[in-house]
């Protein structure tokens, strides 16, 4: 910036500049004190500027513009845009005075004079560039009812631009990668004539042909992305809806579809419930701490207690509050935390110390008004760090006399205070505990029929079958979902055959689960190659024979040759037998040393040797 | 391609092999999937488009040994589920491979990248680790059922997946699998039977449970069709007097006698395609012009280069010293059983056999023996035994032997003028 300053002052100061159009006969001349449109990234909508200054450097080759920016209503954020507290003319600009964009511009990325009209309260220009009077026209029928005054907008509107863009830095390193442009079309063409009417006399000429702009051309540098939004492209053809009765229950099965109420954690969720509001009203802090087997619903219960207060604090019935979440896996550091949690609470965006500083304050300091805050920490235990001062202040924020924090923590085991945490971090979590007892049959038999909500799609017996079966391993209603799912696509293939009820039935149930319980290692030795069904015949002989669970390669070896003779097959070599060993060991039916010990590495069996016999036996 | 042929084919011999080439390796890669896997690649491919048209989310693993075709299945399925226009124009692809994805960071900036998130310009993706991951798992957030495009997740090696630290990217991948945000399905493609075993428990709740186990129960009669079917040349080939030539040629090749043993050798030792392959690329490799067929002795010589033990043939290359220590190495296992030995005991062993020569043409100076010995190690025909540490003199260092007497005994025979007296000694019972 300092240097472009400089050979400004050497330059040669120029009083007007000509460019020319693509596409028309005669240059264009621009003087000092003009709106111009300057080239941008929207090609529909140029920036526009006022020229301060023209002038070229010592070499007479680059000519150069000192102006002022304005910025278009669309460049201004929405956030700022409240702030005018009017509405603005689509075609209004506003003054821009924030320092982060060069004032300086090439005077080949200059398209073209524009016409600006000061109205009653800033400066606007006509863009769309229809005839002038009626430009005219639309700009005083907009402003017509407009009382604010001019001072007012142009200070509001400098407050909007400042901390908003850096569109002149990204403008810079476009223009710089430009190529000639195609010929305008004809509307352009007389749009400019126009203007050509308007401009200042020709002082002195110094015309710049398009085509040596090409010289100049430099490679750009990408921009960093600092406003991204977080987005998945949307689809172009919309979703399916479900067509027939299974797929309906499959929809409805499916554990991410938000069920209309929680069956079997009515205790639960009114403790919960209780233990919130209560906080929330008395304007003070507490924690507690939820225990549980995996998909028990407990996530799925806080949720459901957040929706029912925030809907109370909707109709007035509690005080406002605050709900955030951050969840221990979600993150790749504990310390991360805190920014989530400060992002959430604020949108500030901090590094983990600074955040931690800034919740600190935050938290211990008084303020009127204050909201309550209720603040969920999933999976706890992955928050533990050495000197546990993650868990320590999460704990001792709710206990500060104007925190007005609750914080509810759910993890996995039951003993979690106990096993992991240090006195002063266990005793701040205090006594407020909660266990989730894993799912009865019954209970997932509930869940499932309040989940169907009377779409018939499940024989009874077919429902309690699955119900009894999770019940009895996991009590895991994400796993009961699953299998009810899988059952009713079974069934639709099924269906073909006439004496099908089109209903899921026992069969079918059976299949799913033993698709997801059985284990494939007897499959995998029934179907394993000669050479491998006899390795593992080897290993069980040399572990018969040395009396111990473990054997190296080349013990096991000799028995694999000796089986070979027995069976009449052609011995095979010590490379292609270390083929078969790790052929055996990459799915796991053998557990081996690393592969570079060859000969020497120690072999193991990881099925019981019972499975192995009994699955060669079986053929 | 027809084109080219009539180009080049006919004018040069040599660029029929090419395309002879080129029409089966073509044949490989399309190959339809068998008969038998039907129900499998239905399940699979129902389950995707119930992702691409439905936008359900869905989890799967495919479990399946090497070469059993898990990879080609997932393809297979890929490209019939592309044909439909509701799903290619829907889906998003994103393919990891455990094997280059080595933790989590890696991954994340490979899936932001491969979905061409914001945060992307060109081929570099910006930010730290925690906001790359903040950044996915909120653009996942955001998108809905009916309303976002599905992702395919397709994790290659997904049992490398499960020891990234917390396992951080698995769950939130099944996470979003469970719950309502964008519609996600992850694939998970690996060759450990016990990969369920890996997950931690919460993970595993995530999963759906749903696995594909991809195992070949392939007869001979199959392999041997398979082998036939693979070598033919298809309908579409330019020149259809010469595919029918070749044609005729490979059956002819499928019916011999010891073309079906070498065959079956293959097949009882794996029922891999990809060996199979490898087996029928060197028979390939093998037509010339003036041969423009698969003869059955190729394929025997095929088989013997594939059969070839890779450390014996080591030893063809070592010198005379070399191979005595070797030998020397072995008698002093049969005394000691195993046990280590270092390089003092084998020089002794060595100098006994001298001992009993009149003639002294092996007599090597100390310094010698300890090069040759060094090169073995190099060779790692030897290596040093665990626990003997670095500090001991190399003389003293324990050392174990790499090779099978078996090994030894076949590099002896093959040996280009190998003396007989060694040959003898190696034979005899006792050094």
């Amino acid at each position: 910036m300092n240097q472009s300053g400089a050979e400004s002052f050497l330059g040669l100061c120029l009083s007007s500049l000509s460019i020319s159009v693509e596409g028309l006969p005669r240059t264009t001349v621009i003087s000092t004190g003009q709106h111009i449109l300057i080239e941008g990234e929207d090609e529909d909508n140029p920036y526009v500027a006022r020229v301060i200054r023209l002038f070229g450097d010592e070499s007479g080759k680059q000519k150069k513009a000192v102006v002022q920016w304005f910025v278009r209503v669309s460049e201004v954020p929405p956030s700022k845009l409240k702030l005018l507290g009017r509405e603005p003319h689509p075609q209004e600009i506003f003054y821009y005075q924030g320092r982060s964009c060069d004032d300086e511009v090439n005077a080949e990325s200059i398209l073209r004079p524009v016409q600006v009209i000061v109205g009653p309260l800033g400066v606007q220009t006509d863009l769309t560039a229809l005839c002038q009077t009626s430009t005219t026209h639309t700009v005083t029928s907009a402003e017509a009812g407009l009382d604010s005054d001019d001072e007012v907008v142009m200070k509001k509107s400098r407050h909007a631009a400042a901390g908003s863009r850096t569109p002149r830095s990204k403008q810079k390193s476009r223009s710089s990668t430009r190529t000639p442009r195609k010929t305008p079309n004809k509307k352009v063409k007389v749009q400019t004539d126009a203007f050509l009417r308007w401009s200042a006399p020709v002082v002195s000429e110094i015309s710049l042909p398009v085509s040596s702009l090409c010289e100049q051309v430099a490679p750009g540098t990408p921009r960093t992305p600092r406003h991204a939004t977080p987005s998945i492209p949307s689809r172009s053809l919309p979703a399916r809806q479900p067509a027939n009765v299974l797929e309906e229950a499959r929809t409805r099965l499916h554990v991410s579809s938000v069920p209309e109420s929680l069956p079997c954690r009515e205790q639960e969720f009114q403790d919960i419930y209780s233990f919130v509001e209560s906080k929330i009203i008395d304007g003070t802090g507490g924690c507690m701490y939820i225990s549980g087997v995996p998909g028990t619903g407990k996530t799925a219960t806080v949720h459901e207690v957040m929706r029912c207060l925030q809907h109370a604090a909707d109709v007035d019935e509690i005080p406002p509050f605050h709900f955030i979440e951050i969840n221990g896996m979600k993150m790749t550091d504990p310390h991360q935390a805190y920014v989530q949690i400060l992002q959430k609470l604020t949108g500030q965006k901090a590094t983990a110390d600074h955040a931690a500083a800034l919740l600190e304050k935050r938290f211990s300091n008084a303020a009127p008004r204050k909201e309550s805050t209720v603040l969920l920490v999933d999976e706890l235990d992955l928050l533990w760090t050495r000197k546990q001062n993650v868990m320590y202040n999460l704990f001792d924020w709710p206990t500060r006399r104007h925190a007005r924090l609750v914080v509810l923590t759910i993890a996995n085991t039951m003993d979690l205070p106990e096993r992991i945490m240090i006195n002063r971090v266990a005793s701040r979590l205090g006594l407020t505990r909660m266990s989730f007892q894993p799912y009865s049959f019954k209970q997932l038999q509930q869940i499932i029929t309040s989940r169907l909500n009377k779409v018939k799609a499940f024989e009874e017996d077919a429902l309690q079958l699955v119900s009894r079966k999770v019940a009895a391993l996991s009590g895991d209603a994400r796993r009961c979902l699953d299998i009810c799912r899988r059952a009713t696509e079974i069934c639709e293939h099924s269906s073909a055959d006439p004496s099908a009820t089109g209903l899921v039935g026992m069969s079918h149930v059976m299949e799913a689960l033993n698709e997801m319980f059985s284990s494939a290692y007897i499959t995998a030795i029934k179907c394993a190659s000669l050479q491998e069904q006899l390795f593992l015949r080897a290993v069980i002989a040399e572990f018969r024979r040395l009396g111990l669970e473990e054997a190296t390669f080349q013990q096991v070896f000799v028995q694999h040759q000796a089986l070979c003779r027995v069976e009449g097959l052609q011995p095979i070599s010590v490379s292609e037998g270390l083929a078969v060993c790790q052929r055996l060991g990459a799915c796991r039916l053998l557990l081996l040393e690393p592969s570079r010990l060859g000969v020497l590495q120690r072999i193991r069996l990881n099925v019981s040797q019972d499975d192995v016999l009994y699955a060669l036996k079986a053929d | 391609m027809q084109a080219v042929y009539l180009l080049l084919g006919k004018r040069n011999c040599f660029h029929k092999l090419t395309l002879i080439l080129i029409y089966i390796l073509q044949l490989w890669e399309h190959y339809g999937y068998c008969s038998q896997k039907q129900s499998l690649f239905r399940h699979l491919l129902e389950l995707l488009k119930r992702t691409a048209v439905h936008g359900e989310s869905n989890s799967v693993l495919i479990v399946g040994p090497r070469g059993a075709g898990k990879t080609m299945l997932l393809k297979c399925v890929l490209r019939d589920l592309l044909e439909e226009k509701e799903a290619q124009k829907n889906l998003l692809q994103v393919h990891l491979n455990g094997l280059l994805q080595t933790d989590d960071r890696i991954a994340l900036k490979e899936i932001t990248r491969q979905l061409h998130l914001e945060n992307v310009v060109g081929d570099k993706v910006f930010g730290s680790f925690a906001e790359n991951l903040a950044f996915l798992l909120e653009a996942l957030k955001k998108g809905d059922r009916s309303s976002s495009r599905p992702v395919l997740f397709v994790l290659d090696e997904f049992d490398l997946f499960a020891h990234h630290k917390n396992q951080t990217l698995l769950y939130n991948l099944f996470d979003v699998s469970q719950s309502a945000q964008a519609p996600i399905a992850v694939v998970g493609v690996t060759c450990r039977l016990d990969v369920l075993e890996l997950l931690e428990k919460r993970v595993k709740s995530r999963f759906s449970h749903r696995q594909i186990h991809l195992l070949s129960n392939l007869t001979f009669t199959e392999y041997l069709e398979r082998v036939q079917t693979q070598l033919c040349l298809p309908d579409d080939f330019p020149d259809s007097k010469f595919a029918q030539d070749w044609n005729d040629s490979i059956q002819t090749l499928c019916e011999d006698k010891s073309v079906e043993e070498v065959l079956q050798r293959h097949f009882n030792s794996s029922k891999d395609f990809r060996s199979m392959h490898m087996l029928l690329m060197l028979c390939l490799s093998r037509v010339s012009v003036a041969k423009p067929a698969i003869k059955p002795a190729d394929l025997l010589e095929a088989s013997r280069l594939c059969f070839a033990d890779a450390k014996a043939n080591m030893l063809h290359g070592l010198s005379i010293l070399e191979l005595c220590l070797i030998i020397a190495m072995k008698h002093l296992n049969d005394v000691y059983e195993g046990e280590p030995f270092n390089l003092q005991m084998v020089h002794n062993e060595f100098k006994k056999f001298l001992q009993r020569k009149s003639n002294s043409m092996y007599n090597f100076d100390q310094p010698v023996i300890m090069k040759a010995f060094e090169h073995l190690q190099q060779l790692e025909l030897i290596r040093p035994a665990d626990g003997s540490s670095a500090k001991t003199q190399r003389e003293y260092q324990l050392m174990r032997l790499m090779l099978d007497h078996s090994q030894i005994m076949e590099a002896l025979q093959k040996y280009p003028q190998c003396p007989t007296d060694i040959k003898q000694w190696a034979m005899s019972a006792f050094g």
